[in-house]
């Protein structure tokens, strides 16, 4: 493991360590595809089938019975399902935020974790795109929700923020998907290249697109990848800001207030980041990556979740007061309800997991401290639930009319919904991982170059960061 | 066991007919040895279903279930035990002229309900099926308003577990083989009828009170008994008492300007309530320029509805009440004796003053009235007629009439004297069910089992055969169960409580082949098989006259009711003074119990009825279940280690040696040391809906009921027994609302902190909600524009609108005004519009997930001190918001806004985003969670209104202002003033031309002032008006003028059609530290 003394502290920690070149760039990492699977793999996909399975019980009972099966009702009439996909969608901001924000912002240290993250990125958006789904009462006819040429000449309800949703987050995940295959192409020729077996030759040789290194491929390529990233970038604030406005624009109290397009982005980005940790940690352990993913890595993410964190903070703060500021009955009572209504608990989670222990992160000790900082990762990811949770069904549960109060309480099908797509974006992650590169080799080798210029690093090699 | 089976045989005494009987015996035997198999056995009666319930999920298939069973019925009857009724076949294409498919046919009907007694109705047939049942507007006892369960009775008519079989020894029969068995019964015996009983409910039909007395004449030994769980046996004893007759007294609440109520629930529980409530209410509706009401005191030792419209309401234990009325007749000039009344505690001498003062002296002069309830003992009722003497109310607010129902039965407790004697051989049961709900000291049930099963020479010793709607407790413990007709089925004929007789008539052939009890007297008659219908007119012909006869006929089967046959009041003699001498039997200590029919199930008839079962009583919005009602601080002293019982913690109530375990349920306003039991549930048999343990639990308070008190008395005590059940309440009933302008009123800044521990200091907040808006007569007085002045500040100041408004100035534009002063929470209105707008029944595992479907709820907010809190009714519809907040969200626009201000739903374009429901500020948007509706279903497929769709799973529901009345409607006026329209433009004549054009505008405007939604047809108190509000003359219209007009969260800017009037109370200054909310019993 990596020391995390006070000496090793103050050296500058390198994003790439050792002495690494071309040819152990592509080598080291096309191994984790080409190579013997650890046990840590094996089991991780099994445990993540079984959820799967899980999940596809769920599906099944839930499209058979209908939404009954969950513990939605009047007045609480989302559950889970959107507190999941708000949840989900959040947590594939990050890698968006990493490939296009910080390659526009020129942040080298991208390269070793931009490619996980994207990926990241689409199958949490693909486990967030189940949920509203799974939610319709009438699943047969999502179709409705999309403007397409029919007889009746029927279209979506504009005005709907859901109808905007559908929008941003198809859009989201078309970009995310392209975004992520254009920086694909040289690896997928790399792996072309390196495949042991005519079959992988050929399906890596048909994805890479016959790519064959040419200056001008990589000229072409660069400019492609930086428009893309150009495009990119804004849909990392409209998509959840798109989220936000499905509860800004309705009345009710908690929900319609104008902090919640960039209080959902920062929360997302939080929460993004996390998952980014999460996987991270676990991901250099099991392959050993410690080379491509150092602790400046951890240290950098870290910071932004520091900052993030700290938007989220001033979130809630800006919510409280201005529910006591708006001099509003139904707000202020919102207010205390989520504070000490029967919810109370959830608030208190929120309120230690994402501002109480993001606190830690001002400390470069705790940041540089890699099993402390997955324990953060895991409690931030807890904590932004919960947020969604309190966002959703603490506001609903209690609006109006007294009369019309009620309690929400989850069924095992809620549960077992959100822990099957859990096992679901793990296995897709672990797929991920022995087909497609974890790392962008193309990109690494970029940074050899960048950090000691080709393929042999000089014998006075001292790594430096570029700030 | 098969031993004992062979060995009990029934010898073929029935001559030939000996095929069509069972060859073994029934499981009385068994029953009666009370084995632990038996138990398991009638537990599991419907192991299909059973094993569907114990899923969850699956559980609320049970009225699937309960259905299919009926398409299984045609296959289960053999031949011969369903009669066809003989006709000719006429083919459908040469139509009945008067059917029109798609235009609903009223027939003029009655239903018999409580005490025997007719309430008139009028029955919608669609394409020959009964669907819905409303109030007959030249009826006495309805004036066209119904009440919860004649607005119910038409589903029981389809209920699927109602039996369909003439049974014996619980196996298939026929009625062929009843019919011959029962001649032989009557020919063997003397024939003077002696062992021969009949046991009936209260007979009002004259057309069976005439058969019963041909009946006595044939069989002059013959003993009649009569059972009726709620025989006002309090009411007719005091009548005896004060006037030496067995008068009835009859109420006329119009004109009484100052009413005593001694713990009568006139409102809800009198025979002729619905009357009553209209009466009540019209006295008291405020209007601008228009503040005259009367005013209402109530003494009462439970909740009731009666209470929650009191401008004084005064929790009193019976003791305590019988002394407060002794007090107020010795105010009013009434020579009480001293000893007759137990003293009373001086804190209520202020009260008592004011009543005395009030009712000698009304402050707009006009008549008074003191009412007691027929659970009050007969004191009570001696005080009452003599305060009405003494001030003069006889004959104008209270007058008397003698009996309709046919004198002269014994009661239940000789007949079964006579049955454990040896003395009965031959029990025919009509109707009623005693097995249930005889008074637990009767043990009624033991004494039919003994002589069901009695052998002599390894024969049946008697015959017991019993005509009964289900095949219930009192059914099975008889040898022949007899399927009997529903009134919607039937030839009749009934008397309602001031006489007036109707006739009912069928508007279906029995679905289930059942017979009516005409019909059966006419088979104990032996006047061979006529039917209903023939015995009916017979007995109207010959009061008519041949001649006369078929005009009359048709006529009053029109009108509804037999001219001239309303009962002249009686002047009775003066009251008795000496009746006032008799000392009530003072009770003894302990805690007082109360057995009141249940608001939903009444007395246990209703309990199969799913619309009833998941109606929520009143104040409680429980559902499926009945509780132990007590109050809170009897719940502070009957909790373990300071923690108060919450509701559902089991108690043992005990009660002369009896002892039964129940829930308990805290209510506001219930008097210290009194338990509110209801009767009717906790079924041993009757239909899967009752009987069912996973879906109705309840009790059975008929196990603790006495024959000499029926409707308690102190001498109970109640412990805890630790144990929990769950009970389902539709709504937090705890939550309440600041009362604004309530003189006295002050709050406490925490309402819930003693109902409901589990909520929190800060809800504080609520109290600024304004959802219900009081204010006393002489503030509106003052100011009529006092309701506003509780409206908050940014309701003055409206937001704008994002959106363009809608154009609302052309076509009709529909409104609805609610009247919360008029408003006395009956649900009426909810069973109705689940009868109209074929609103599904979810269950209770359903509603205990907060998922009813109610279009309509009443909302009850309490306010001030718990022990006695003001109670404000708020039925919450659709409100139909102009700037609908559920339409903007919807995706794919399936909600939407129609040119006539409606807010639409489109079921088929709704894809269950539930986004609509969210952004309801009012919540009152239902939500198909699973799939609640049944398809497959004959039985309830018959009793859908055909003009409203049936909802699938997964689609949002809610109040459409009944648009299918309004397109009903819409089209009638159309069509009338397209006609008018045509025949202008031919006119010649322009003056004849322009009348013509002038009558169509005229006969649109008459046309659409008829429209009524079903929850406005419904109430008895026309609380609620429904109407075009572009018509400046229409009730509606000239209601949301009213300056006590107000909206329901006017400052969201959501406009609701639906607005509301702010309920306005008339407290007496003189009470005024006694406000509502401020008597504590303590």
């Amino acid at each position: 493991m990596i020391s995390t003394s006070r000496e090793a502290v103050r050296t500058e920690i390198p994003v790439l360590r050792r002495r690494h070149t071309y040819g152990s760039v592509g080598e080291r990492i096309s191994a984790i595809i080409f190579g013997p699977a650890p046990f840590g793999w094996y089991l991780g996909l099994g445990v993540a089938m079984l959820f799967i399975g899980v999940l596809t019980y769920s599906v099944w009972y839930l499209i058979y019975q209908g939404v009954g099966i969950w513990g939605i009702n009047i007045p609480v009439a989302w559950g889970f399902a959107i507190v999941n996909f708000v949840w989900w969608i959040g947590i594939g901001h990050a890698g968006t935020f990493i490939s296009a924000m910080l390659l526009l912002m020129r942040q080298n240290w991208r390269t070793s974790i931009n490619r996980f993250a994207e990926a990241m990125t689409l199958f949490a958006v693909a486990c967030a795109g189940m949920f509203p789904l799974l939610h319709l009462g009438r699943i047969w006819v999502f179709y409705w929700l999309f403007p397409y040429p029919n007889v009746m000449r029927l279209w979506p309800q504009f005005r709907s923020p859901l109808v905007w949703d559908v929008f941003a987050v198809s859009t989201y995940f078309t970009v995310s998907l392209i975004f992520w295959y254009v920086g694909l192409i040289p690896d997928l020729a790399t792996l072309r290249d390196r495949a042991p077996n005519r079959l992988a030759k050929m399906a890596y040789g048909v994805l890479a697109l016959g790519w064959r290194g040419a200056s001008r491929h990589w000229q072409r390529y660069q400019t492609a990848y930086l428009l893309l990233a150009g495009l990119a970038a804004p849909l990392v604030v409209s998509v959840h800001s798109v989220v936000g406005m499905d509860f800004a624009a309705a009345i009710v109290p908690g929900w319609h207030t104008t902090i919640m397009p960039p209080y959902f982005v920062a929360g997302a980005i939080f929460s993004g980041f996390a998952m980014v940790l999460t996987l991270a940690i676990p991901l250099r352990a099991v392959y050993r990556l410690h080379d491509f993913i150092t602790i400046k890595h951890i240290d950098n993410c870290g910071k932004l979740m520091l900052v993030t964190g700290l938007i989220v903070a001033y979130g809630y703060a800006a919510e409280l007061f201005m529910g006591w500021y708006s001099g509003d009955t139904f707000d202020w009572y919102l207010n205390l309800n989520r504070l000490a209504g029967p919810y109370g608990w959830s608030y208190c989670t929120i309120i230690v997991c994402n501002v109480l222990v993001a606190q830690f992160l001002w400390f470069r000790r705790v940041r540089q401290n890699v099993p402390l900082m997955f324990l953060i990762s895991i409690l931030v990811q807890v904590g932004m639930w919960t947020e969604r949770f309190v966002v959703v069904i603490v506001s609903l549960h209690r609006d109006y009319v007294p009369s019309a109060w009620g309690m929400y309480a989850p069924t095992k099908y809620d549960w077992s919904t959100l822990l099957g797509t859990i096992g679901f974006f793990l296995a897709c992650f672990l797929l991920f991982c022995r087909i497609l590169p974890v790392i962008s080799i193309a990109e690494m080798r970029e940074l050899v170059r960048a950090t000691h210029g080709g393929t042999r690093p000089p014998e006075d090699f001292e790594p430096k960061y570029a700030k | 066991m098969n031993d004992t089976k062979q060995s009990i045989l029934p010898r073929d005494d029935a001559g030939d007919q000996s095929a069509a009987l069972p060859t073994h015996f029934w499981r009385g035997l068994e029953e009666l040895a009370q084995t632990d198999a038996f138990l398991d056995a009638v537990a599991r009666e419907f192991p299909r279903a059973a094993s569907e319930w114990s899923d969850p999920i699956g559980r609320r298939r049970f009225l699937k279930l309960m259905a299919a069973s009926l398409a299984l019925a045609g296959i289960g009857t053999s031949p011969g035990c369903y009669e066809h009724p003989q006709g000719k076949l006429v083919p459908y294409p040469q139509a009945p002229e008067e059917i029109i498919p798609g235009r609903p046919l009223y027939f003029a009907t009655a239903m018999p309900a409580r005490g025997g007694y007719g309430v008139g109705v009028l029955a919608l047939s669609r394409e020959g099926r009964p669907i819905k049942v409303e109030g007959n507007p030249d009826h006495p006892a309805s004036l066209g308003a119904t009440d919860v369960f004649t607005q119910a009775s038409v589903l029981d008519l389809y209920d699927p577990d109602r039996s369909r079989n003439v049974t014996f020894a619980g196996e298939i029969s026929s009625w062929g083989a009843f019919d011959a068995r029962l001649q032989a019964v009557l020919t063997s015996r003397q024939q003077d009828g002696r062992g021969l009983r009949l046991l009936t409910g209260p007979i009002t039909s004259p057309t069976a009170a005439g058969q019963l007395a041909d009946l006595r004449k044939r069989f002059p030994n013959m003993v009649w008994h009569q059972h009726d769980p709620m025989e006002p046996v309090n009411t007719r004893g005091a009548a005896r008492l004060a006037f030496g007759a067995p008068l009835r007294p009859i109420y006329d609440f119009g004109p009484a300007r100052v009413i005593l109520s001694l713990g009568s629930d006139f409102l809800f529980e009198e025979p002729l309530s619905v009357r009553y409530a209209r009466e009540f209410v019209n006295g008291r509706r405020v209007r601008a320029g228009r503040a005259a009401m009367n005013r209402l005191y109530v003494v009462e030792p439970t909740m009731t509805l009666t209470g929650s419209m009191a401008d004084h309401r005064l929790p009193l234990g019976s003791r305590d009440l019988h002394a407060l009325a002794a007090a107020v007749a010795r105010g009013v000039g009434v020579a009480v004796p001293d000893a007759s009344a137990p003293p009373l505690p001086p804190r209520y001498r202020p009260w008592i003053d004011a009543f005395v003062a009030d009712l000698r002296q009304p402050s707009d002069g006009g008549p008074t009235l003191v009412v007691a309830g027929e659970s009050q003992p007969p004191a009570v009722h001696l005080l009452a007629h003599a305060i009405n003497d003494a001030l003069g109310n006889i004959g104008k607010t209270v007058r008397f009439l003698d009996p309709v129902a046919m004198e002269g039965a014994e009661s239940l407790e000789p007949l079964v004297a006579d049955m454990n004697a040896g003395q009965v051989d031959a029990l025919l049961i009509l109707g009623v069910n005693p097995a249930y709900s005889a008074p637990a000291d009767v043990s009624f049930a033991d004494a039919l089992a003994r002589l069901s099963n009695a052998r002599r020479e390894g024969e049946l010793a008697n015959f017991t055969a019993r005509l009964g709607s289900h095949d219930d407790e009192t059914s099975f413990r008889c040898q022949w169960h007899l399927p009997e007709a529903h009134y919607l089925e039937a030839w009749s004929d009934v008397r309602a409580y001031d006489g007036t007789i109707s006739l009912i008539q069928p508007l279906i052939a029995p679905l289930y082949g059942g017979r009516t009890q005409i019909e059966l007297l006419q088979s104990l008659l032996g006047r061979g098989q006529r039917t209903g219908m023939e015995v009916l007119q017979a007995h109207w012909r010959s009061l008519t006259g041949e001649a006369a006869f078929q005009a009359w006929w048709i006529a009053t089967l029109q009108k509804g009711i037999v001219a001239g046959s309303t009962l002249e009041p009686r002047t009775p003699p003066a009251v008795r003074r000496d009746a006032l001498a008799n000392p009530p039997p003072t009770s003894a200590g302990g805690v007082e119990v109360l057995f009141r029919p249940d608001p939903t199930v009444w007395t246990g008839e209703y309990a199969n009825n799913p619309w009833l079962q998941e109606t929520p009583k009143p104040f409680t919005k429980l559902t499926w279940d009945n509780a132990v009602l007590i109050n809170v601080r009897m719940a502070q002293s009957l909790g373990a280690d300071g923690t108060p019982l919450k509701d559902g913690d089991v108690v043992r109530v005990t009660y002369r040696g009896r002892a039964i375990e129940a829930p308990v349920l805290v209510l506001p306003g219930q008097a210290d040391n009194v338990a509110t039991l209801h009767l009717g549930y906790g079924r041993e048999r009757m239909g899967r809906v009752a009987m069912d343990d996973t879906v109705v639990r309840g009790f059975n308070a008929y196990l603790l009921r006495a024959a000499d008190r029926p409707w308690g008395d102190a001498g109970a005590t109640l412990e805890r027994t630790g144990g929990w059940r769950q009970i389902v309440v539709t709504r937090n009933h705890h939550a309440m609302d600041e009362l604004a302008g309530l003189p006295g009123e002050k709050p406490s800044l925490k309402p819930h902190s003693i109902l409901a521990p589990r909520m929190s200091d800060d809800e504080v907040e609520l109290h600024n909600r304004k959802i219900v808006r009081v204010a006393t007569l002489a503030e509106f007085r003052d100011d009529p524009e006092v309701i506003h002045k509780a409206a908050r500040e940014n309701e003055k100041k409206p937001l704008l609108s994002l959106y363009p408004g809608w154009d609302y100035e052309h076509g009709f534009q529909w409104g609805m005004s609610i009247d919360q002063t008029a408003c006395i929470g009956c649900n009426a209105c909810m069973v109705a519009c689940q009868a109209e707008n074929n609103i599904p029944v979810v269950g209770k595992a359903e509603v205990a997930r907060q998922r009813e479907m109610h279009w309509i709820r009443i909302d009850s907010y309490f306010g001030g001190a718990v022990e006695n809190p003001l109670v404000v009714h708020q039925p919450v519809p659709c409100m139909h918001c102009e700037n609908a907040p559920c339409e903007v969200v919807c995706p794919v626009g399936a909600t939407t806004h129609s040119d006539e201000g409606l807010n639409e739903m489109t079921y088929n374009r709704c894809i269950g985003t539930r986004y609509c429901s969210n952004n309801c500020p009012y919540k009152v948007r239902r939500f198909n969670f699973l799939l609640y509706s049944n398809y497959d279903d004959p039985s309830v497929r018959l009793r859908y209104n055909p003009d409203v769709t049936v909802r699938s799973r997964g689609v949002m529901e809610k109040c459409t202002y009944c648009v299918q009345r309004i397109d009903q409607t819409r089209i009638h006026a159309e069509k009338e003033v397209l006609d008018l329209e045509e025949l202008a433009r031919h006119a010649a004549d322009p003056d004849e031309r322009d009348r013509l054009l002038h009558r169509a505008r005229e006969r649109e405007q008459e046309i659409v002032n008829t429209l009524q939604t079903a929850c406005q047809q419904a109430c008895p108190t026309n609380a609620i008006i429904f109407g075009n509000i572009r018509d400046p003359q229409a009730g509606v219209t000239r209601l949301k003028a009213q300056p006590h007009d107000y909206s329901l969260l006017a400052e969201l800017t959501t406009k609701p059609r639906t607005t509301y009037l702010g309920r306005i109370t008339n407290p007496n200054p003189a009470l005024a530290s006694f406000a509502a909310g401020e008597e504590r019993s303590a």
